[in-house]
């Protein structure tokens, strides 16, 4: 039995699954074709469908689990390999630990099924401006490892975003794995605005990381997603944070801050003016959260 | 490409570019894969993916190299059914009956996975699974009534 075709079939491509990281170097290295990875795949397959990506050659990370994924925390760093789920981000006790803000993130994206395939490193490669794990990274401080077979390099997350939908990789280079500090002083946390509570893109996301000590704000940094053609750190917000008064009126300043430093779109999800407006209603929401839970 | 599929060992030659959802319904003979959306918003190709539900849709078929495939015919048989089916039929949780091998596949896995899940978790945890008849109520009630045999 023929189940009924929404899209048109797939157009043919070759299929390679790398047994091994100098298999997968090797192969990327080797192609003259047009070429396209896949980790998790919920992106792709929507992209494929719909012949906005059309490769010659797909390259699977399946086989490349070990060494692409899991979790290690020590020396101050906490490690998420590039093939994590979003499922085993949220479920993950060291990333509940030192990233809350990108716990709640993962917890959110998608649904369960989604949550399931849909990997970290995925997520950054597609570089959506929704994309909802860059906020809670940018807040944290986080640096992307990217790699060849040559070697590696540590970017910021920022970097690995340079417009919409286009990332910052060069021919032949994966996203290897992302670099949070791994600080428990440290307060993070994330929200968003969406037209439904599940299954659905962000039409504003906001990550606060910061910290309070003797009524001041340490280190802080505001991040937003999906008001600019790449996920962006809110500057002024930032500066205007960290050293200033833990303050439901310094607050109030930051959020203001962090809407003049978006710049957002008009499109079918929400109007620019409106965006604007739930920037700085969603950052006073986790600031004000952070004062009543570090400041009471 | 070698798989497991509803406990079978398989190895079988697959074009790269099908879905794991067209390859299960079309070629494997799993017709409880439903194609709704073909485009991972309404749940109704769910399987389990190593333990873990996937909108089979949006995985290319030899993504399951190597892994452990179990759509709805794989959890349980008309005379053992999984306890999540068995609560399905008696608590007539169905209508139309397109969405059910998903919804009875994420509710297995929660099940499973979330025995401790409230409503609200429920609910959220659910919502990859879309309904046209509307009746999310009495499959989150033969969840429970799952759990009271257990």
């Amino acid at each position: 039995m023929k189940s009924f075709q929404y899209l048109a079939p797939i157009p043919g491509f070759d299929y390679v699954v790398p047994r091994n990281l100098s298999e997968l170097f090797r192969t990327l290295e080797a192609q003259d074709r047009k070429t396209t990875i896949i980790a998790g795949g919920t992106d792709l397959l929507i992209a494929l469908k719909e012949r906005i990506v059309t490769p010659e050659v797909v390259v699977d990370l399946g086989r490349l689990r070990k060494e692409l994924g899991g979790f290690s925390a020590g020396g101050g760093i906490l490690r998420i390999g590039s093939l994590s789920t979003f499922s085993q981000i949220e479920s993950s006790p060291q990333v509940a630990r030192y990233a809350n803000a990108l716990r709640q993130a993962a917890s959110n994206v998608g649904t369960l099924q989604i949550r399931s395939t849909a990997t970290l490193g995925g997520n950054l490669a597609t570089a959506s401006p929704a994309a909802d794990s860059a906020p809670p990274l940018i807040a944290l401080g986080a640096s992307v490892t990217l790699a060849t077979g040559a070697g590696q390099r540590k970017v910021p997350v920022q970097s690995v975003f340079a417009g919409p939908k286009r990332n910052g990789l060069r021919p032949g280079e994966i996203v290897s794995s992302v670099e949070i500090p791994a600080n428990e002083e440290v307060w993070s946390a994330w929200t968003r605005a969406a037209v439904r509570n599940e299954n659905v893109l962000s039409t504003v996301s906001v990550a606060v990381a910061s910290t309070v000590r003797e009524g001041r704000f340490g280190p802080s940094r505001v991040a937003l997603g999906a008001v600019a053609p790449t996920p962006i750190l809110a500057v002024r917000a930032s500066e205007a944070m960290t050293g200033a008064e833990a303050t439901a009126e310094r607050a109030e300043i930051v959020a203001a801050l962090a809407a003049e430093d978006s710049k957002p779109i008009s499109d079918i999800r929400a109007s620019a003016s409106y965006r604007r407006r739930l920037v700085s209603v969603l950052t006073r929401r986790l600031i004000t959260q952070l004062l009543q839970e570090e400041a009471p | 490409m070698t798989f497991r599929l509803n406990g079978t060992e398989r190895t079988e030659e697959m074009e790269p570019n099908k879905t794991l959802c067209d390859f299960l319904h079309d070629e494997a003979g799993k017709t409880s894969v439903k194609k709704g959306c073909d485009t991972g918003e309404c749940g109704a190709c769910t399987v389990l993916l190593d333990d873990m539900p996937v909108t089979s849709c949006l995985v290319l078929a030899p993504q399951i190299d190597g892994r452990d495939v179990v759509t709805a015919e794989g959890l349980g048989t008309k005379s053992s059914p999984h306890p999540v089916q068995e609560a399905f039929v008696k608590q007539d949780a169905v209508q139309c009956g397109y969405c059910i091998p998903g919804m009875i596949v994420t509710l297995s896995w929660i099940y499973e996975h979330a025995p401790g899940a409230t409503d609200p978790e429920i609910k959220r945890l659910m919502s990859g699974n879309l309904c046209r008849c509307t009746g999310y109520l009495q499959q989150i009630e033969a969840l429970k009534t799952a759990r009271k045999r257990a």
